[in-house]
């Protein structure tokens, strides 16, 4: 097994390790920051790693990217505010857990699940990826087209709130995606003889403007409203130790949790936010203690937070054999992977192999390194950030995002794309619209349109193609599927909510 | 306090920026990293050149080099963007000449192969070939010439982008021995590859040098030249196989924005000579399955020129 030979290569690298302890740490730092995603760090944070060697560029950025997504569970329960969009669900007992003056408990939960979630989807994906490999080879333009169609469906339907504001969302990004070359034929489009839209829009300046101008822009309008936190120096260990007997009855959720985030994950576009919520719901429901969950259930942290983490390594599957990014983090990386000349997509498996394997390991390493650290110093991170004003905070990120834009290409108007974004971000997170709906979209239209076009002109049938072609079909019928099911249940949400049963509130 | 520490944090962090832009204005060249600009996917064969390039650079040129790949558009669309860099030297562009003349010719577009950059050197040379997966049935050129007779239009060939010398030169494959054949352009050579190799397509033109790791799952039927590739001689050129075909092949270049200034193309046209008499520059691209061909700006340049003109009666019956 490649694996074992990778894992001894990263223990026999220092360096190595040490750059995957200090990204276990920035990413919970980051996770655990309300405002800051881990995305967000890692698009500012690339410009950096382009004078990096490709393994530790890639090994720093995936293991901020693991930890970023446990390190939100911490904000979800201190500050009842999720540091990432994937601890939403940790949010509903984790906070409750915290006013009991279980903080401590229920941050320990987050932290054993998670990795028990993340461990599942890396062993899975060491397994399953050389297969789903040399699959890939055989997937020609109709297959890829279908799996970004898959892909659209989902992410703009399920993860907003209304459907109708994911759609526009994800419309908004296919149009900004359409600026520049056409990739068929190269005439320039919506450029309005700009020469530098002829280039399209960068994803760096545009991430970095959505994610983190935008929050700082929205954070500035929420100043007056204070952020509930808690105080949590002062519980006893009594409180804050976990035992083998209270993480027992968590242990199957996570397991579950587990194969449910793998199983979301290896789906492009369908991301950690999902899977969490899939996995509390389904926890809840097999739970023995229903009547519990959302009020201080250990089982209801264990659930989602195993599930957000199992999603970090399955998706790179399709990163890595078909270089369509499942996640904005899978974007961005597949953006690393061009700049130091690794070609993403089929045949990285026979020119590339041991980097990936290597990769691999130096995620295992840093699920170990995040899960120990978080288990003894997750309460002093949370005291850490307590500790940073945000007048402080606020203003160092402001500034970091206009040098991380610029220096990306050392373009201006690459700053002006990212202060345009940030606008763009502030007002769609004002009026409930879906940032992540539109970067993600924007990500695949692109791809999408090119093998969309690829796939009539292989064609003898026109567009016939897809339905004649197995897995193109399955993949579509899956967005169909995922489309119908999405409106199944906001109906059932609608008619309980009509019903008046707002328990979370 | 607050307000104070907050003070100080922003100008701390003003100070530090305006210290890193005056230190750069100062300083002679090159102080930070060059990036290049290479118009095609990671992957390909004129990325081949930059990364080899980038990896001999040291101990020549005391700063990293870059690669920046900017693909689309048969390489216009990062042409237009190392036009569209400042002439300082820290942006240059490695590109496949071939295709970038023919780009330049085919396309409207504002960009003159020969008049919007200044030449720094010529690299290296890259050739065509006629690829087909490893299991095809078609195990010869004339194979698939016959099968195209007998259904035209019927076969399906990938390329690395319209406009690029590859398709130009499929193109002009199929006009010189009557046959049509519909095309499937990808974004850069590896992409076409893949296509290829995963029986996407039924043959494609892509660089000789794609063959080279791939020996299993691929293979080649011609090469589009008069004689054999140094590299990878096992496969037969048009000329020894007796098929009509267009000579058209690709000198890789490296340019930089016009009004880059004197010293600095003399630097880098200097640091690219000794860089490419290097050893372990012609062992990193032999494992990519291309060699090291060195002319100095001027020659390029003229070398382009004669191209221009030898291609233009060529490219008037191609243009769509």
């Amino acid at each position: 097994m490649e694996i074992f030979s990778a894992l001894s290569f990263v223990f026999a690298t220092p360096s190595l390790i040490g750059a995957i302890l200090l990204a276990a740490v920035v990413g919970m730092i980051v996770g655990a920051t309300p405002g800051l995603t881990a995305a967000a760090a890692i698009a500012m944070l690339l410009p950096i790693t382009y004078y990096m060697d490709p393994l530790f560029a890639l090994a720093f950025l995936y293991v901020i990217g693991k930890s970023g997504r446990y390190g939100g569970s911490i904000a979800a329960i201190l500050f009842n505010t999720p540091g990432t969009a994937a601890s939403a669900a940790t949010q509903l007992d984790g906070y409750p857990l915290a006013r009991q003056g279980k903080a401590g408990k229920a941050m320990k939960t987050a932290t054993i699940s998670s990795v028990i979630g993340d461990f599942m989807g890396d062993i899975m994906l060491i397994v399953g990826v050389g297969a789903i490999a040399a699959l890939a080879l055989k997937l020609g333009p109709p297959e890829t087209f279908a799996i970004y169609f898959a892909a659209f469906v989902v992410i703009g339907s399920v993860i907003g709130k209304s459907i109708v504001k994911g759609l526009v969302s994800a419309l908004f990004g296919v149009l900004i995606a359409t600026v520049g070359l056409d990739p068929i034929s190269g005439e320039e489009r919506f450029t309005f003889g700009t020469f530098d839209l002829t280039n399209g829009i960068g994803l760096v300046p545009l991430m970095i403007g959505i994610f983190v101008l935008g929050e700082v822009f929205d954070q500035l309008e929420k100043r007056q409203q204070k952020v509930e936190s808690l105080e949590t120096s002062e519980h006893d260990d009594d409180h804050d130790g976990l035992t083998w007997k209270e993480y027992k009855p968590c242990l199957p959720h996570a397991v579950r949790g587990g194969f449910i985030g793998a199983a979301i994950g290896i789906l492009p576009g369908l991301g950690s936010a999902i899977a969490a919520f899939v996995s509390y719901g389904e926890g809840k429901r097999r739970a023995t203690n229903p009547e519990q969950w959302g009020k201080g259930a250990l089982e209801g942290i264990a659930a989602p937070e195993s599930a957000n983490n199992a999603v970090s390594g399955p998706s790179m599957a399709p990163l890595l054999t078909l270089g369509i990014p499942g996640s904005t983090i899978g974007a961005i990386l597949l953006g690393v992977f061009l700049i130091h000349g690794i070609q993403v997509g089929p045949t990285l498996f026979i020119t590339s192999k041991e980097l990936i394997y290597q990769l691999f390991a130096c995620g295992l390493l840093g699920i170990f390194a995040y899960g120990i650290i978080g288990y003894f110093g997750a309460s002093h991170v949370a005291k850490l950030i307590l500790r940073i004003p945000s007048n402080v905070l606020y203003p160092m990120i402001f500034l970091t995002s206009f040098i991380a834009a610029y220096s990306a290409r050392g373009s201006m108007f690459d700053v002006l794309v990212m202060v345009c974004a940030g606008v763009v971000g502030w007002l769609m997170r004002k009026y409930d619209f879906n940032t992540a709906a539109f970067v993600i979209s924007f990500v695949l239209a692109k791809g999408a349109e090119e093998s969309f076009r690829q796939a009539l002109l292989v064609s003898d049938s026109g567009i016939l193609v897809f339905f004649e072609r197995p897995i193109a079909l399955a993949f579509l019928l899956l967005g169909v599927g995922a489309i119908l099911f999405r409106v199944h249940s906001m109906r059932r949400e609608r008619k309980r909510e009509l019903a008046g049963g707002l328990e979370d509130a | 306090m607050k307000r104070r520490s907050f003070i100080a944090a922003v100008s701390a962090a003003v100070s530090l920026f305006m210290v890193a832009g005056s230190a750069a204005q100062a300083a002679d060249y090159p102080r930070r990293p060059i990036n290049i600009v290479v118009p095609y996917k990671a992957g390909g064969g004129t990325d081949a050149y930059a990364r080899a390039l980038a990896a001999a650079a040291q101990g020549t040129i005391d700063v990293p080099l870059v690669v920046v790949n900017k693909p689309g558009s048969g390489g216009l669309n990062g042409a237009q963007s190392a036009l569209g860099a400042r002439p300082d030297g820290y942006t240059i562009m490695l590109t496949s000449g071939g295709s970038f003349l023919l780009s330049t010719l085919t396309r409207k577009t504002r960009i003159d192969a020969l008049e919007s950059f200044d030449y720094v050197a010529q690299v290296g040379r890259l050739k065509t070939s006629m690829i087909v997966p490893a299991n095809s049935p078609y195990k010869s050129v004339h194979d698939v010439i016959d099968a195209a007779k007998e259904k035209p239009g019927s076969l399906r060939w990938a390329h690395s982008g319209r406009g690029g010398f590859h398709y130009v030169a499929g193109l002009g494959f199929l006009k010189a021995n009557g046959i049509e054949a519909q095309d499937v352009p990808f974004k850069g050579g590896g992409p076409a590859r893949a296509a290829i190799m995963g029986e996407q397509t039924d043959y494609g033109f892509i660089g000789i040098q794609q063959i080279k790791g791939f020996e299993a799952q691929l293979r080649g039927l011609g090469v589009n030249a008069d004689k054999r590739d140094e590299i990878v001689d096992s496969v037969p050129s048009f000329k020894e196989l007796d098929i009509p075909f267009a000579n058209v092949s690709s000198p890789v270049l490296v340019l930089a924005p016009k009004g880059t200034p004197e010293k600095v193309m003399a630097y880098l046209e200097a640091s690219l000579k000794e860089i490419a008499a290097k050893p372990e520059f012609s062992e990193l691209l032999k494992k990519r399955g291309t060699a090291p061909v060195y002319l100095a700006g001027s020659d390029a340049k003229s070398a382009i020129a004669q191209m221009k003109s030898d291609v233009l009666p060529l490219i008037d019956g191609l243009k769509k």
